[in-house]
């Protein structure tokens, strides 16, 4: 590594270890300043036959952790570097050994008990960066039981060699793979996307977790917070939801109602004249023209399968702009069993079409009159019901929140839609992955669904977008990455907005679904790791997007959606990323809110 | 040994009641606290308000809204009951969701109860296994007793995992249902109080949910060692104020 912005970016992805070239007589040849790194990686210094009290020097100055010694560095070199006063801290001392068509292994025994690591290299001119590859089975008459580093001539090309190599008997003592020049833009300056292209090939091992733990956890996030009454449903859940999903059977009669009832696979769309006007290349992936309306359904239609499967005949869930209960109500319906929705008053005030569809639909609308009276104490009052019924009565909890294994199960069930854009995109760009996936956030489940498929894809952009409401500083507002700290709510621990004494805050937006005052323990994650960029868009900023998506796409959005939709004028996108947003929801339930709004 | 233990070793049974902090009036805490004891309760729950109490009915999350609007906080509570060992001597218990003792850092707000002279804490929303790996050692260094719950629905593998857990009292919640939502026991109930009961636990099992009156509370106690009384309380003092706390508690205890 060379140059500090560079060097930045290579960390970004998490190496083991960062090599420094202190060798003046290559194009490499590292004269800055490390910026500061993370403590998981190790910074090497590389040196060709250099005086041992330069090595010594450079290590202090540089707080080197290793140093890798490329030329003929004799094995009382090595034991000088190990024994020496004059370290300020230990160091790895990783031994290069160049490997031409054959190679003598009796010269390592010399070195067994004075350096670390060997290094294996293609032998070539000069020391090192070669970039051609040497035999590696001439590595199967290794003696030694130390472990090596193979390097020489790797490239992304050589990805499944290395896994093949994997499989070889040597390989237990293959410690790390060292690549160089291979990955150059030129000497010194690494080709970051395709570095990480690389890594994502060779395993993802080593990439973090942003999926669900064993224990129901997304790094601190998640949890089951629940009181003792609840716990019985939710174990139940637990033990069983992952089995049920893996049957054949529910996945075959999962798949045809989102086949035949839902209509999916939902288009993948190219906005032309929206990707025109933002210079950028934008699709919409089409959950607006999904049966009822938005990509709750995926949901329901998986957990009302889900409590069939449990003997359930009872059926309550809670909902803010009213798609989850619609949702919930139409599946219902479909399956004959009870439903009870939970809504808060205001949400039914000003979601009138959508109390008129569970209606219809068969449910029975409860208005949940605490607090703010929106989606937090509509999902309160949910689970009062919940305790009070807990052997016949099933919860769809409509997002990506609430005690493990919900996150989990829901994120699932929503994964349709980031599944089916790898293989759209796939078709229209040839390749699977985008620059950057975007989808709004109220818990979040559109979102995780959105993002599932590409969460390990370190090339793929994660976008969030978040309600600002009036403004982030206005106290009106549902904004929690900014106003959120880590609390409980809803039986989960995440992002949460509160106040200092540790009461939950009453949120406000325009837009009902994405009224809530927490996101989902995932998307916590997301945001705390940095994987995730959040976005805060306020009503009237998002209300414009909305208006601007019919004036020159002919769809009219949902005002969830729309938050997502005005991020384009927040945020500049080059004109070849190629940006895929989930388009969630249509805007037939907030006609009234658009006509209030712009006077129409 | 802690006062919560001591009581449970007094040979009679214990009347437990809940209040909301902060309500009817900021400042009737300590007053209350004092007037139970007066007419011969045996234990305390001081109720330390949330926002969004999930395992409460209307009786208790009304009083909990309406103690946050007349201003009561952690902090608050913490300062009206600063001198309240000088003048009350039974055990006294902190019943509040897990967030905001969460906020306050659990270890501060552990430490803060053992300066006040309170026993024991009962959080509804803090499950005993994150207890377990997470806070216990927390709670013993500083004296407290932390009360879990058990329901009609728990197992029995379940009540032994809680019951070694647990090292004051097991607050056994009368049926599937949230506070204050309920009048009176049936065959359900009393085969529920005689399974636990023959299950012969190492800590005393004592009822909540559903207590209401004198009939509630001896049926309630024929089984276990004592009986809280949450909601009933509360619509009592709402309708009939502060100053009739006797009458309240004597109506159960004559």
């Amino acid at each position: 590594m060379k140059y500090q912005d560079n060097i930045e970016q290579v960390a970004a992805l998490q190496p083991d270890y960062l090599g420094f070239i202190f060798y003046k007589k290559t194009p490499r040849h590292f004269d800055t300043k490390i910026p500061e790194l993370s403590e998981d990686i190790k910074k090497v210094g590389v040196f060709v036959n250099e005086e041992v009290s330069t090595v010594i020097e450079k290590i202090n100055e540089f707080k080197l952790d290793a140093v890798q010694l490329h030329g003929e560095e004799a094995p009382y070199y090595c034991s000088i570097l190990r024994s020496t006063q004059l370290l300020s801290r230990p160091v790895e001392i990783i031994k290069v050994f160049s490997i031409k068509d054959n190679f003598n292994f009796n010269v390592l025994e010399a070195y067994e008990n004075v350096c670390d690591y060997y290094l294996f290299d293609t032998k070539g001119k000069l020391p090192g960066g070669n970039g051609y590859r040497f035999d590696w089975s001439l590595l199967n008459n290794y003696p030694s039981q130390k472990p090596f580093f193979l390097s020489g001539g790797i490239g992304l090309d050589e990805a499944e060699a290395i896994k093949t190599f994997k499989n070889s008997e040597v390989s237990k003592y293959c410690y790390a793979i060292d690549v160089n020049s291979k990955f150059e833009k030129e000497p010194g300056l690494k080709n970051v996307s395709i570095l990480r292209e690389f890594i994502n090939k060779l395993n993802d091992k080593k990439t973090m977790n942003y999926n669900v733990d064993e224990k129901g956890y997304y790094g601190e996030f998640g949890g089951a917070f629940i009181p003792e009454m609840l716990y019985p449903n939710v174990e139940e859940l637990r033990q069983n939801y992952l089995k049920v999903m893996a049957e054949p059977d529910f996945q075959k009669e999962f798949n045809q109602l989102l086949k035949d009832y839902v209509g999916r696979p939902s288009p993948l769309y190219f906005a032309k004249r929206l990707s025109e006007k933002y210079n950028t290349k934008i699709y919409l992936k089409r959950e607006d023209l999904n049966h009822t309306g938005a990509h709750k359904i995926n949901n329901t239609i998986g957990q009302i399968l889900m409590a069939k499967r449990l003997g359930k005949t009872r059926i309550i869930a809670e909902t803010g702009a009213g798609q989850h209960g619609v949702a919930t109500a139409t599946v219902c319906a479909l399956m004959g069993l009870e439903c009870i929705v939970y809504m808060g008053e205001i949400d039914i005030a000003r979601q009138a079409p959508n109390v008129a569809r569970m209606k219809m639909l068969g449910a029975t609308v409860i208005p949940a009159l605490s607090g703010s009276r929106t989606l937090k104490d509509a999902t309160n009052e949910a689970i009062r019901d919940w305790i009070n019924n807990p052997v016949n009565t099933h919860y769809i909890i409509g997002s990506a929140i609430g005690p493990h294994p919900y996150p989990d199960m829901v994120t699932r069930f929503q994964s349709v839609v980031s599944e089916e854009i790898k293989w759209q995109l796939k078709e229209q760009e040839g390749r699977e992955n985008p620059d950057y996936v975007v989808a709004c956030i109220g818990g979040g489940s559109n979102a995780a669904g959105t993002y599932y498929h590409y969460l390990h894809e370190p090339d793929v952009g994660i976008i969030a977008v978040e309600a600002a409401g009036l403004g982030i500083d206005s106290g009106e507002s549902a904004a929690t990455s900014v106003l959120g700290k880590e609390g409980i709510i809803h039986g989960c621990k995440t992002l949460l907005m509160q106040t200092s004494d540790g009461q939950i805050t009453e949120p406000y937006s325009i837009s009902a679904g994405l009224d809530y005052p927490g996101v989902g323990p995932m998307h916590a994650h997301l945001c705390k790791t940095g994987r995730a960029e959040f976005i805060s868009i306020t009503d009237d900023q998002a209300m414009k997007a909305g208006l601007e998506l019919c004036e020159l796409e002919g769809i009219i959005p949902a005002i969830e959606t729309s938050h997502a939709l005005a991020i384009f004028k927040q945020r500049p996108f080059k004109p070849d990323d190629v940006v895929v947003m989930s388009l969630s929801g249509r805007g037939d339930k907030d006609l009234q809110n658009y006509i209030d709004y712009f006077k129409i | 040994m802690n006062r919560i233990q001591n009581k449970l070793q007094q040979d009679k049974k214990l009347l437990s009641i809940y209040f909301t902090a902060g309500y009817p009036n900021l400042n009737d805490t300590v007053s209350i606290i004092q007037d139970l004891e007066k007419n011969g309760v045996d234990m305390i729950e001081i109720g330390l308000p949330f926002s969004d109490p999930l395992a409460d009915g209307p009786t208790i999350q009304d009083s909990s809204t309406a103690a946050l609007k007349n201003g009561m906080t952690t902090e608050v509570l913490f300062n009206q009951l600063k001198d309240i060992r000088k003048t009350v001597n039974i055990p006294l218990i902190i019943m509040g969701y897990f967030n905001p003792m969460f906020q306050y850092g659990v270890e501060a707000f552990c430490a803060k109860c053992q300066e006040l002279g309170i026993d024991g804490l009962i959080i509804p929303d803090l499950p005993v296994d994150v207890y377990h790996e997470q806070y216990q050692a927390i709670f013993k260094k500083y004296g407290l007793i932390n009360v879990f719950l058990i329901t009609p629905q728990t197992s029995d593998e379940r009540i032994r995992y809680i019951d070694s857990v647990s090292n004051g009292f097991i607050y056994m919640v009368s049926s599937a249902s949230v506070t204050g939502s309920q009048s009176g026991f049936g065959n359900v109930q009393t085969q529920y109080f005689e399974r636990i009961s023959n299950m012969n636990l190492k800590n005393p099992q004592i009822v909540g949910f559903g207590i209401s009156d004198k009939t509630t509370f001896q049926s309630a106690t024929t089984y276990t060692k004592g009986a809280i009384i949450g909601s009933a309380f509360i619509k009592h003092i709402t309708n009939s104020g502060v100053k009739t706390i006797d009458t309240f508690v004597k109506r159960i205890l004559k």
